[in-house]
């Protein structure tokens, strides 16, 4: 049995556990902050917008994580068929992809969904989300792909690869079970982490660009309520500038605990998170690579 | 006097070596063979105080390692000896000159001696030598050959040093694998430097190889002072290593015995798998192929069902990468072959390899095991992926080459990366003999072996031919293979333009 000293200390040598147990902690504190203090309806917003913008984050990862596994593979197939001029279009259209900006192309997502909301084409709010999630991801799941392809090069450079194809062994096979499955699973991961943050990070700088409205039809009031929208809301806006107001007057600090709560605690889920997720997946690198 | 040691090694609570009564015979030149990864490289540093106690933790002798450290003993070891490390190219400064490098610290008590150099380096000129020492060790230059040659020259050079200084007795030479990048030639060089060194005043040395051939080397030219020579192997002996003397005259008897005999009337279809044009070309370079018993009479490469063909060429010449050539894994700029009755040229496309050839036709297994097998796979899954002959089950295929103690459910769950080198090279060779191809190149595969491993592993090269596999041995232990392989069936490769001998 591991005494409470050592699996402490065991805790303490992984960074990533740690950073995830202190974001946990971090997030419930602020929770139960919130849940005393801050109002009601805004409290129901707050914890809407977390949940949304966490889902988009979750659905980002495993349409990346599939986009990603798919072309690989897809690029794979037109290889072994030889087929080099489809093989050259989807390298072309791959870098096309990869030439977009992907604040841009998150951006130009963002106009298709006003069409289509404008349309009433989608009704359904997780429709929207999955939707948003699909339009990130599709402008981020290049750093997934470009991991998978660096796997496979490294195992490619020593006789791995050519001691298992000679051995007739499936190419399919080789990329999939034997250096994904079984050498890979960490790196992929670690990049699932950091796309995560990407994914929110993402999220809400296109909310707060779009604050200012998309169409007279469609605003941010039509998309489902995300941290970056909650932040671009007037009433968010004002607590994040009574922050400025503590430097002339520090004693209104106290304040920001109280009566700013809802923009305060969007920008700091927003900070905290994507901080942690740096720590997180850093600390992950670390240990795997040990 | 000896010097017996218990010795134990461990990471992280999990035992790496743990052998009783090591023995360190002073003043005699240890050869020491044994399986690779049994442990002889970290007994010896071990011993030198070159352990970073904070990754591994070690007792000698029941002592805390710092505390053998600490002892006067142990500080004469490495004082007054050297360390010739395995791997030349991660232990030469890549910013320091060769010259520089050999005139360092405590080195720079006694001038290079140029006779040494040029024995070393033969048939380089005296300024071709001086350039030589001004190269910086970069990557790829010098060869892996040229730098074992530059740490072997070190440890000479320290051995004079010592000599001088009368504490010849008290230090402790290590020469781990220092002829492993070197072929013959330069391998026989550099035991008789040390022998003469060794005659001026006696030191004591263990030299770690894996190459037994050294035996008889050394009783051929040096038979007088076998008294001062001890061969041994290490063992796995349950949990723990154990040393062993090994009698030299086993080995010889067996490479005098081991020649392919066709017997008459053998029948099997004798149909040409391989015929080779014996002129290529690749990366620049013009190659032909010869006759090993004639090497200036040039002849194309011709395998057929049920033959063994040794293949070989000067160290660095190519012979992997010509067996890469073959398997369609280099893109060569000239060649010409049949495999299987089906011609290839550099116009071929690559997928006539992928589709009609790999493991079909041909397969070949790689050098090193560490790269070839997954290290992440257990040893029951290094057949995944492959349609295994006649439905057999891996242990089935295992039993060729483990002993069927050895293969237990324990033994099939484990890791590939916690086996020895030893084990991952027998299971590499398995993976290739265990498909159904009618040809297969096997690269240096004893390497890394200890003897009665490699007697496992001829067994069963003969054995596959006389079921009528062509097998091509690319090889630089010539030793054994010359001896294996019928004289009609050696080639040798070499370079256009170039002195090849």
């Amino acid at each position: 049995m591991k005494t409470k000293i050592e699996i402490l200390k065991q805790i303490d040598d992984q960074n990533d556990v740690k950073w995830l147990l202190f974001w946990l902690i971090g997030i419930q504190v602020m929770l139960v902050w919130n849940n005393l203090f801050l109002n009601s309806p805004a409290f129901s917003l707050l914890k809407e917008a977390f949940f949304n913008s966490f889902k988009i984050g979750f659905i980002v990862i495993v349409f990346s994580l599939l986009l990603s596994w798919g072309m690989i593979n897809f690029s794979l197939y037109l290889k072994n068929r030889n087929n080099w001029i489809y093989h050259y279009l989807f390298t072309f259209v791959i870098n096309m992809i990869r030439s977009i900006p992907q604040i841009l192309g998150v951006l130009i997502g963002y106009i298709v969904l006003t069409f289509i909301l404008n349309n009433e084409m989608l009704k359904s709010e997780f429709m929207v989300i999955v939707f948003i999630g699909f339009v990130i991801s599709f402008f981020v799941f290049l750093e997934m792909f470009d991991t998978m392809e660096n796997r496979i090069e490294q195992f490619k450079k020593n006789d791995f690869y050519p001691a298992m194809l000679v051995s007739g062994i499936s190419e399919y096979r080789i990329v999939n079970v034997e250096i994904f499955y079984k050498n890979s699973l960490g790196y992929i991961f670690h990049k699932l982490i950091s796309m995560f943050g990407v994914a929110l990070f993402l999220q809400c700088s296109i909310d707060f660009i779009i604050s200012v409205g998309l169409s007279t039809d469609v605003s941010l009031s039509n998309f489902p309520i995300t941290l970056g929208s909650l932040l671009a809301k007037m009433d968010s806006k004002q607590d994040i500038l009574a922050i400025g107001k503590t430097l002339t007057d520090p004693l209104y600090g106290i304040n920001l605990f109280f009566e700013h709560l809802q923009g305060i605690s969007a920008a700091f889920i927003i900070v905290f998170t994507l901080m942690s997720i740096f720590k997180i997946s850093n600390g992950f690198v670390k240990r795997i690579s040990r | 006097m000896d010097t017996k040691y218990n010795i134990e090694i461990k990471k992280k609570n999990k035992p790496l070596v743990v052998i009783d009564e090591y023995t360190l015979e002073e003043n005699k030149i240890t050869f020491l063979f044994g399986e690779s990864g049994i442990g002889k490289s970290l007994i010896s540093k071990a011993l030198m105080g070159l352990i970073d106690s904070e990754d591994l933790t070690v007792k000698i002798n029941n002592q805390k390692y710092d505390d053998y450290l600490k002892q006067q003993k142990s500080i004469e070891l490495l004082k007054n000896g050297f360390f010739v490390f395995q791997e030349p190219s991660s232990h030469l400064h890549p910013l320091l000159t060769l010259e520089s490098q050999l005139n360092e610290g405590l080195l720079a008590e006694k001038e290079l001696d140029i006779e040494e150099l040029k024995r070393l380096w033969q048939g380089k000129s005296a300024e071709e030598l001086k350039r030589f020492l001004k190269v910086y060790p970069k990557p790829y230059r010098p060869s892996g050959g040229e730098k074992q040659r530059v740490l072997c020259l070190m440890a000479l050079k320290k051995m004079d040093i010592v000599q001088k200084a009368g504490m010849g007795d008290k230090g402790l030479f290590v020469f781990d694998e220092p002829t492993g990048n070197l072929d013959n030639f330069y391998r026989n060089i550099f035991i008789s430097l040390l022998i003469e060194k060794y005659i001026e005043s006696p030191f004591t040395i263990t030299f770690i190889t894996h190459d037994y051939s050294i035996i008889s080397f050394i009783q051929k030219k040096y038979p007088h002072l076998l008294k001062d020579i001890r061969f041994k192997e290490l063992y796995r002996k349950q949990n723990k290593v154990a040393e062993k003397e090994f009698i030299p005259s086993e080995y010889i008897n067996w490479v005098k015995s081991i020649k392919v005999r066709i017997p008459d009337g053998e029948r099997y279809d004798k149909s040409i798998l391989l015929k080779f044009k014996k002129d290529f070309s690749v990366f620049g370079k013009q190659f032909t192929i010869c006759d090993d018993n004639n090497r200036e009479r040039e002849t194309d490469l011709i395998v057929e069902a049920g033959d063994i063909v040794y293949l070989k060429a000067p160290s660095g010449v190519g012979k992997t990468t010509f067996a890469k050539i073959i398997m369609g894994l280099v893109k060569a700029e000239k060649y010409n072959f049949w495999l299987n009755g089906i011609e290839i040229t550099e116009k071929k496309s690559a997928n006539i390899w992928r589709n009609k050839l790999w493991g079909k036709v041909i397969s070949m297994v790689f050098q090193h095991a560490d790269e070839a097998l997954n290290q992440k796979s257990k040893v029951k899954e290094v057949f995944d992926g492959i349609k295994l002959n006649h439905h057999a089950e891996v242990k089935d295929v295992l039993l060729d080459l483990f002993d069927p103690e050895i293969i237990t459910d324990f033994f099939l769950n484990k890791k590939i990366d916690s086996l020895s080198g030893g084990q991952k090279q027998k299971l590499n060779l398995l993976r290739g003999f265990v498909l159904d191809a009618k040809l297969l190149i096997l690269d240096e595969p004893v390497n890394g072996m200890d003897f009665e491993s490699i007697k496992k592993v001829i067994n069963l090269i003969e054995k596959k031919r006389r079921l009528g596999l062509g097998i091509i041995l690319i090889s630089h232990n010539e030793e054994i293979f010359d001896s294996f392989v019928d004289e009609n069936k050696k080639y040798y490769l070499k370079e256009k333009g170039k002195n090849n001998f």
